[in-house]
C-alpha cells in the first residue's frame, strides 16, 4: 500500500497561476476559432452594419435639415445600423460560447480539463470579450467613417470633432458588453433558445418597455438599460435626464458584470 | 461632447479621401474571416507563406494581424492530393511511451450522492489499483456514470469521498495529465475537425501538438483528423473519446461504456488497448453494463445495483464463486435415473425430448450411479452456468428497469420431478 502510493502520487510540477491562466484562455481561443458558424456570423454583424449604415447616411445625407425629433446628430446616425443590427448576431455567438457546449455535453469535458469553473467562465468572457472588442472597434470606426463620408459637406463631422474619438471607441464597446450579457445569460439559462430570448429581453425588449412609461420615469428607469446608456455614451447632444457618458459606460460594464457573476456563483455550485 | 450644432451649416468633413480606410478595413475584415474560414475547414489552397504574402501585398497591417493571432498550423497532411505521411492501421495498439511510473489508486469511500429524492449512489466504497483493467459493472441505472462523474469532479458528493492518489480530482493543477476519462463520446461540437477539438483540450494542460499527431495515429484517425466531428460514425467518436483520454499520457483512465455502438473489431481493439494500458502500470476503470465483455477484458470486478456495492473481487474468483454448473442427462429410463440422483442430495430440472439437468453431481458420479443401478444413460454433458447469467443473478434484485417475464434466476433454480421447487 505505501509503495504503491509512493509511486502512485509522482505529482508533476505544479504550473505556476499565469501559465494555468494562459492554458485556459489558449483552450477558449481554440474553440472560439475553430467553430466556423462563428466566422459566418461575424461577416452576417459586418454585413449588417454596413449596410444599415450606408442606407441610413445615404438617407441622412440626402435630407438637407436634421430628422424631425432633434438637430441632427451625425455620431449617433453613424452607430444607427451598428448597435440596432450588427450587435445582435455576436450577441448569439455569446450565449452559443456556452450553450453550445452545454447542450453537446462537451462542457463536462472542458471542466474535466479545468476543474476551476471559475477560471472556465473568466477564460470565456475574456476571448469571447477580447475578440468582441475587435470586432467591436473595427465595426464602429467604418462605420463612423462610411457615415461622414457620406455626410460630408452637409452634416459630417471629422475624428478630430472634440468627443467624436471617445465616441466611436465608446460604440465599440457595445459589442463586448451585449457578448458577455449573452455569454452570462447562456451560463445561467444552459439552454440555446432560453439565453438568446433572455439576452435580447435584456437588451431590446427591457428598453422598449422603458419607452413606454410615463414621462419621469422613462428616463429614470430607461437611463440604466443598455441602449439608453450606449446613446449617451455616442451621442453630441447629451439627454439631460440620462446618465453622463462616464456613468453611461460603467452602466454598459456593470450589466456584463453582473451577469457573469451570477453565471459564476452558479456554475460554480451545479453539477455539470 | 455638446459642442457642434449641426443644423448651422456645412462643417469641413472628410472628403473621398475617407473612403480609402472604409475599404481597406471592410476589405480586410472579409478577408481576414475567409482566412479563417479556410483555416478551420483544415483547407490548404496555399501554403501559409503564400496567405501572409498576399495579405501583406494587399495591406501590410493585416498580414501583421494575422500573424500575431496565430500562423496557418495545419494538422500533418490532411487535404486530399499531400502526400499523407505513412501511419499504421487502426489494428494493434501501439505501446505508449510512458514517461512516468506508477499509476495511483482511485479510492471511492462511502460515497453517496442524490438527486432530490432518487439515490444514484448509496454508501459506495472500492478502490482501483494501478496494473490491472478493472471493470465497473451494474445495470442500466445503477450509478456507474454518476460515481464516475463524481470521480471526476462533476458533481459534487452528498457525503463521502472519491480521490485520485490521495487528491481530489478538482486539486490537481493539470488534471488531463493525471487522469484521462471518456465519458460520453458524442460530448463533442459537430462543427469542429478532429484535429481542433484535441487541439483545443490539449492546450488547456499545456500539451503539445506532437502529442496530439501521437493520439490520432494511436487511435487510427489520423486519416480522417481534418474532416468535421459532425460526420463521424459512433465508433469513430468512440476512438475520437479515448484519443482525448489519452491525451495528457495518464498514469489513471477512466472509461465509461467505451465498447457501446462498437463493430466487433473496434470491441477488440478496446479489448486491447485496455490490458495494453493496464500492462503499464496505469490503472484502468472501464465501466459496462455487459458481463460478457467485462470477462474478457477486465481482470478485477467491481459490481454495483441500485448504487451499492454487490461484488468487489477478481474475475476469477467471480467466476468460480458464481458460475454454478450442473449436467444435462438423457437416459431411457429418465425418471428412476432422476430419482436416485435426488436421493443423493442433488437437484434435478426437467429439460425438452424427456432429459433433465442435475444441479449438485459432477457428470463421473452420475455415470458411476447409473452403471451401479444398471441404467443405460445416452447423454451425459457437464454444463456451466454463463457468466452472464451468474452477473443477472447478483444484479436481479436491483435492476431498476427489466422487461417483463421470466426473472433471471428462473434459468438455474431447479425444480424437483415432483414439482417442489429447490434451490
Amino acid at each position: 500500500m505505501t509503495t504503491r502510493q509512493a509511486t502512485g502520487a509522482t505529482a508533476l510540477p505544479e504550473p505556476p497561476a499565469w501559465q494555468r491562466a494562459a492554458d485556459a484562455l489558449a483552450f477558449e481561443w481554440t474553440k472560439l476559432r475553430s467553430i466556423r458558424s462563428n466566422y459566418w456570423t461575424l461577416l452576417i454583424a459586418a454585413a449588417a452594419s454596413i449596410g444599415i449604415t450606408l442606407i441610413v447616411g445615404h438617407t441622412v445625407g440626402a435630407t438637407s435639415a436634421g430628422p424631425p425629433p432633434g438637430p441632427l446628430d451625425p455620431l449617433v446616425v453613424s452607430f444607427l445600423g451598428y448597435a440596432a443590427y450588427g450587435v445582435l448576431p455576436v450577441t448569439v455567438l455569446g450565449v452559443l460560447a456556452f450553450t453550445s457546449e452545454q447542450s453537446t455535453g462537451l462542457i463536462r469535458t472542458t471542466f474535466t480539463a479545468v476543474p476551476r469553473r471559475w477560471t472556465v467562465l473568466a477564460a470565456k468572457a475574456a476571448v469571447t470579450g477580447a475578440a468582441a472588442v475587435a470586432a467591436g472597434e473595427v465595426l464602429a470606426f467604418a462605420c463612423f467613417f462610411l457615415t461622414q463620408a457620406l455626410l460630408s459637406g452637409k452634416h459630417g463631422v471629422s475624428l478630430a470633432h472634440p468627443g467624436a474619438l471617445g465616441s466611436v471607441l465608446g460604440a465599440g464597446f457595445l459589442m463586448p458588453s451585449c457578448v458577455l450579457v449573452g455569454l452570462g445569460l447562456g451560463a445561467i439559462i444552459r439552454h440555446t433558445a432560453g439565453g438568446i430570448a433572455a439576452a435580447v429581453g435584456v437588451i431590446y425588449l427591457i428598453p422598449l418597455l422603458c419607452l413606454s412609461l410615463p414621462a419621469p420615469w422613462r428616463t429614470d428607469f430607461g437611463r440604466f438599460t443598455l441602449p439608453f446608456a450606449a446613446y449617451q455614451v455616442v451621442t453630441l447632444h447629451l439627454q439631460a435626464a440620462l446618465f453622463s457618458p462616464a456613468v453611461s459606460l460603467a452602466v454598459l460594464i456593470a450589466w456584463p458584470a453582473a451577469i457573469l457573476l451570477i453565471a459564476g456563483l452558479l456554475i460554480a455550485r451545479r453539477d455539470a | 461632447m455638446t459642442i457642434g450644432a449641426t443644423a448651422a451649416g456645412p462643417r469641413p468633413g472628410p472628403g473621398a479621401g475617407a473612403l480609402i480606410p472604409i475599404l481597406v478595413i471592410a476589405v480586410a475584415f472579409a478577408v481576414f474571416c475567409l482566412v479563417n474560414l479556410a483555416r478551420t475547414r483544415q483547407v490548404r489552397y496555399l501554403p501559409k507563406w503564400g496567405w501572409a504574402i498576399i495579405i501583406c501585398l494587399s495591406m501590410p497591417w493585416g498580414g501583421i494581424v494575422y500573424l500575431i493571432l496565430g500562423p496557418v498550423r495545419e494538422a500533418p497532411s490532411l487535404a486530399p492530393g499531400y502526400p499523407a505521411r505513412p501511419q499504421p492501421t487502426a489494428g494493434a495498439p501501439r505501446r505508449f511511451p510512458r514517461h512516468r511510473a506508477g499509476g495511483a489508486d482511485i479510492e471511492v469511500s462511502s460515497l453517496v450522492k442524490r438527486y432530490g429524492e432518487v439515490t444514484a449512489v448509496d454508501g459506495l466504497s472500492f478502490s482501483v489499483r494501478p496494473g490491472h483493467v478493472t471493470g465497473f459493472l451494474g445495470p442500466n441505472g445503477a450509478g456507474k456514470t454518476t460515481t464516475m462523474r463524481v470521480i471526476l469532479g462533476l458533481a459534487a458528493a452528498t457525503s463521502g469521498s472519491a480521490v485520485i492518489g490521495g487528491r481530489r480530482y478538482a486539486e490537481i493543477a493539470r488534471p488531463l495529465r493525471e487522469v484521462g476519462s471518456l465519458l460520453d463520446a458524442q460530448a463533442v461540437h459537430g462543427s469542429r475537425t478532429a484535429w481542433l477539438h484535441l487541439l483545443s483540450i490539449a492546450r488547456s494542460n499545456g500539451i503539445g501538438r506532437d502529442r496530439v499527431t501521437e493520439v490520432l495515429g494511436l487511435t487510427g484517425l489520423d486519416a480522417v483528423a481534418g474532416r468535421r466531428v459532425g460526420g463521424f460514425s459512433l465508433g469513430m467518436k468512440q476512438r475520437l473519446g479515448i484519443a482525448t483520454a489519452l491525451l495528457g499520457d495518464p498514469p489513471v483512465l477512466m472509461f465509461d461504456e467505451p465498447v457501446n455502438g462498437l463493430d466487433p473489431e473496434g470491441v477488440r481493439w478496446i479489448r486491447e488497448l485496455l490490458r495494453a494500458l493496464a500492462a503499464e502500470g496505469r490503472t484502468v476503470l472501464v465501466s459496462s453494463h455487459l458481463m460478457s465483455e467485462m470477462a474478457m477484458a477486465a481482470d478485477q470486478l467491481v459490481i454495483i445495483g441500485r448504487g451499492r456495492l454487490l461484488a468487489d473481487t477478481t474475475t476469477e474468483r467471480f467466476v468460480e464463486s458464481n458460475a454454478r454448473r450442473n449436467v444435462l442427462v438423457a437416459s431411457p429410463r429418465a425418471a428412476d435415473l432422476a430419482n436416485l440422483v435426488t436421493a443423493r442430495g442433488a437437484s434435478v430440472t426437467p429439460e425438452d425430448d424427456g432429459r433433465f439437468a442435475v444441479t449438485g453431481m459432477d457428470s463421473p458420479a452420475i455415470g458411476d450411479l447409473a452403471a451401479e443401478h444398471g441404467i443405460a444413460v445416452h447423454e451425459l454433458v457437464p454444463r456451466h452456468a454463463s457468466l452472464e447469467d451468474a452477473y443477472l443473478d447478483l444484479t436481479s434484485a436491483s435492476t431498476d428497469y427489466r422487461a417483463g417475464g421470466t426473472a433471471p434466476d428462473e434459468r438455474i433454480s431447479s425444480t424437483a420431478p415432483d414439482g417442489t421447487a429447490r434451490r
